[in-house]
């Protein structure tokens, strides 16, 4: 019956193609990396990770890189126009997950100095490591294994007190990859190899208390000229958007008084403050929940690495989470491995986190936070999406099928090309297998 | 305690008045032998319980599972394994819907020498201080406090081997021990388990002692640091050797001079201490294969073998044990060309030995999931593997390249009652272990308060 269902859809399809044909050249012109045609996902098991929740035998409709139409098996028209349909088979469809806090496509090799681009001595707040982004470096494939679609680079800076900011791509793999620049200020506290933490804080208290009275002295000139006069550094720029609540502020720290600290900072100059580690997080949690902060943390650092750290457990996670507090998934490692978070998420739900909030932690979430168009499978949204063999966190799931911006990217990666090579029959030496 | 050195100095005295009146066909010297075991073991089985788990999901550790089946552990040991046992006097555990395997084995790990807090104090993993430091034995560097014990305990870990660093071509000695919390280091010591001696192959040593302008500064520096070795060790076990053969003919030799770092040495010349070896490329496993046979030793387990895949058949031909990572890679140049069917693919051959290790107090803790990736992923490539295959590489293949395949491992009868049940399939994302026993005694429960340790250094932490 179903079968018959898409026979019919499929030529119908055939004759919607030549209507579609003449936006699809539009937008090549326009878009670049934007899907032509338009594809129905049929009969999966989809998570909105939206208020809808999870939709059985549903239909996702792609069009433009964008979903256009959701339909729960009840609403399902009879007739789907698309020019191409996936049944899924009542498999699972989840946003593209996207990764944060790691420097993918700014790293090839960790030892070969030459191929990192994520630091600088002379990195400053302004440091742009976008610039450097290489969409074709070898772990991009790898990580789409992890169901990843998007991601928010960070670099780890130089000597100054803020580490730069990061930006978010898109793991097409294309050279339009990069979805925004510079898109939150990093600073990284804690306990210092010399010297005292409270130097940090303090430095950056005064960077918001100058900022802050530069600012009130020009609103206060009455000279409309006056104002114009002097632009502010490029520096201070950031510093003041940070302090308009335009920018976030990604925020590295793990003990508690310094968690403490910088949720009073939020308040005095009213930033969008983001946690990331926050291995003490547990002991504030209230504090860090009623001023509505996210945290940014990894599900298995559950060792005292630190004596800043002596709170590290592979449940805080679920502990945030259950007090409302917005939490995302972190690697625990570099970019290299980044596409084992689905498998985080798993190891979370094993120590108390609720499944949804697992799934939220990997794609809403983030989302709201980095204000990405994506994270959540809704009108609107861009088509970044994954269709699983299974439970997305499980070990023994694969991906079955990705798209990022409605159009559909493979998994295979170097490793598959080096197994093929060694695992093929053949007289000859390996060299030769290509 | 003030007499202690002055004890020691007379019986320097006596020596050397004894090797001064040397002289052949003369009254015989005591004979000097090498204490090989100065640090001994004081580990003591903690309460055992004689126990029946029934109708579990059994993974045995050499190849095979039994569904539904019961398990007998008595007097510390593995006494049946079986469907519909019975037994009298024992407790009985019901294991309906659990899976029981044998205690989880690392053969890489450095708890204890890097432990956490990683503060400098306790950094004390490897002694990069010369290219060959055979004469550090990693047991000297233990800090039994390491909060990381008792987690990976809870993630079903019953043995493990604490290996030095990886900056020198020769790193010491590394220690087998048991999982059992403790505050000395030989209260973990695994009874009668043999030394390992660290090496390393590749870019650690070359990169540590080329910046400072010594050798080696290359990968055939390297080479010629562990030739060098193994020929003065040949000399001085040949000293040694000729030292007891005249000794058993009646002469008076007088005994080689004593050098701890060619003690390790002639260990593993002598077939005593197992070699464990840092090396992640081919072509390097293939040449340290070669010195092995140059001078008469086995090349032993190789770890970290990112490479391994592509000399497989070599690697079973001559026995190695292969360490491996299911997927970490990229950190540096040597381990660029990961693919996560490595271990599948070492496994494949006849004879081989794949391990799954970790050298990582995270990933120790779930070695099950580690060893499951590759399953999962071999599948997904066309490998046909099954959870009772996947159990070898991190239980009876670890046990083999520590040596002690005879003692744990796997769910034997006869074999220590090192058992981990578990709330599900061990090689699922959820998985964790209920129970965790170590010759039969109880050292971890996850809904029991009392069976969770907790180190001295967590106890009042705020």
């Amino acid at each position: 019956m179903k079968r018959l269902k898409q026979i019919k859809l499929n030529k119908l399809n055939l004759t919607l193609n030549s209507l579609m044909k003449v936006s699809a050249v539009a937008l090549t012109l326009v878009g670049g990396a934007v899907q032509a045609k338009s594809m129905a996902i049929i009969n999966a098991t989809v998570y909105t990770v939206a208020s809808q929740g999870v939709l059985e035998q549903a239909t996702v409709i792609i069009d433009q890189g964008k979903i256009t139409e959701i339909y729960s098996k009840q609403n399902t028209p009879e007739n789907i126009q698309a020019d191409e349909t996936i049944d899924a088979k009542g498999r699972i469809l989840t946003p593209g997950f996207i990764g944060t806090m790691n420097a993918l496509g700014l790293v090839e090799v960790g030892a070969v100095a030459r191929t990192q681009d994520g630091s600088d001595d002379k990195a400053d707040i302004t440091f742009d490591a976008s610039l450097a982004f290489n969409p074709k470096s070898t772990l991009i494939a790898y990580t789409r294994k992890g169901g990843i679609t998007s991601n928010i680079v960070a670099p780890n800076g130089g000597d100054k007190l803020f580490a730069g900011q990061t930006f978010a791509v898109d793991l097409s793999g294309e050279f339009t990859s990069i979805i925004e620049k510079q898109n939150a200020v990093l600073v990284y506290l804690g306990s210092e190899s010399k010297g005292s933490r409270a130097q940090r804080l303090q430095a950056l208290d005064h960077k918001f208390a100058d900022a802050q009275k530069v600012l009130a002295k020009q609103a206060n000139k009455k000279d409309d000229k006056d104002k114009e006069a002097k632009e502010p550094k490029r520096d201070e720029q950031v510093i003041n958007a940070l302090l308009a609540g335009d920018k976030p502020l990604l925020a590295y720290a793990d003990r508690a008084t310094d968690l403490l600290a910088l949720l009073a900072l939020k308040k005095k100059y009213g930033l969008d403050l983001i946690l990331v580690s926050a291995s003490d997080a547990v002991l504030v949690v209230d504090e860090i929940a009623a001023a509505n902060v996210p945290v940014i943390l990894s599900s298995i650092e559950n060792l005292p690495s630190s004596f800043d750290s002596l709170h590290a457990s592979l449940t805080n996670m679920a502990t945030l989470a259950k007090a409302g507090v917005k939490v995302i998934l972190a690697p625990k490692g570099g970019a290299h491995n980044l596409n084992q978070l689905r498998f985080d998420a798993g190891i979370a739900v094993a120590n108390g986190l609720p499944k949804a909030d697992a799934l939220s932690a990997l794609t809403a979430n983030v989302a709201d936070v980095f204000k990405l168009n994506s994270g959540r499978i809704v009108v609107g949204k861009n088509a970044d999406l994954v269709l699983w063999s299974a439970d997305p966190f499980e070990l023994s799931t694969k991906v079955d099928s990705m798209w990022i911006n409605g159009i559909q990217v493979s998994t295979k990666s170097r490793q598959d090309a080096l197994r093929d090579r060694y695992t093929g029959k053949t007289n000859m030496p390996r060299a030769y297998s290509k | 305690m003030n007499k202690t050195p002055m004890k020691l100095s007379l019986v320097v005295a006596a020596v050397s008045l004894s090797l001064t009146a040397c002289l052949p066909n003369e009254k015989q010297d005591a004979k000097v032998t090498i204490n090989k075991n100065p640090f001994p073991s004081t580990y003591k089985v903690l309460p055992q319980q004689n126990i029946l788990f029934t109708n579990a999901t059994v993974l045995i550790g050499t190849g095979e599972r039994l569904d539904n089946a019961d398990v007998l552990i008595m007097d510390g040991k593995i006494k049946q394994v079986g469907i519909d046992l019975t037994a009298t006097d024992v407790k009985t555990i019901d294991a309906q819907g659990k899976w029981i395997t044998p205690g989880i084995i690392d053969v890489h790990s450095h708890l204890g020498v890097y432990p956490s807090p990683g503060v400098e104090s306790h950094a004390d993993g490897n002694e990069m201080t010369s290219p060959n430091t055979s004469e550090v034995w990693a047991e000297h560097s233990i800090w039994p406090q390491d909060p990381g014990f008792q987690a990976a305990r809870a993630g079903g870990i019953t043995t493990l081997q604490i290996l030095p660093g990886s900056a020198n071509l020769f790193g010491g000695r590394g220690v087998t021990l048991r999982n059992v919390p403790s505050h000395t280091m030989q209260g973990m010591k695994f009874i009668d388990a043999p030394y390992g001696l660290k090496m390393a192959c590749g870019e650690n040593p070359k990169r540590v002692y080329g910046k400072r302008k010594q050798t080696p500064s290359t990968r055939m520096g390297n080479v010629a640091g562990y030739r060098a070795a193994w020929t003065e060790a040949t000399e001085y076990k040949r000293a040694w050797n000729k030292y007891d053969s005249d000794y058993v003919a009646g002469k008076n030799p007088q005994a080689p001079v004593r050098d701890l770092e060619l003690d390790t040495l002639m260990g593993v010349l002598d077939g005593e201490i197992l070699i464990h070896n840092h090396c992640y490329k081919a072509e390097e496993m293939v040449v340290m294969i070669d010195i092995g046979k140059e001078f008469n030793y086995h090349s032993g387990t190789f770890h970290h073998g990112i490479e391994a895949y592509k000399i497989a058949d070599k690697l079973a031909e001559n026995a190695n044990c292969v360490a491996m990572w299911p997927d970490w890679w990229g950190f540096k140049m040597e381990a660029y060309d990961m693919i996560e069917e490595n271990v599948a693919m070492v496994d494949a051959v006849r004879n081989s030995c794949a391990i799954v290790h970790s050298d990582s107090s995270t990933t120790i803790q779930r070695l099950n999931q580690e060893a499951g990736k590759v399953l999962y992923r071999a599948n997904d490539n066309g490998f046909n593997l099954k959870a009772e295959d996947a159990i070898k590489w991190i239980t009876a293949n670890a046990a083999k390249s520590l040596g002690i395949n005879d003692k744990t491992g796997s769910l034997e009868a006869g074999k220590n009652a090192d058992v981990v049940l578990w709330n599900s399939n061990p090689f699922s994302v959820y998985a964790q272990a209920e129970q965790v026993f170590v010759d039969g005694a109880k050292v971890y429960d996850r809904f029991d308060e009392k069976y969770q340790a907790k180190s001295d250094f967590m106890l009042g932490q705020e």
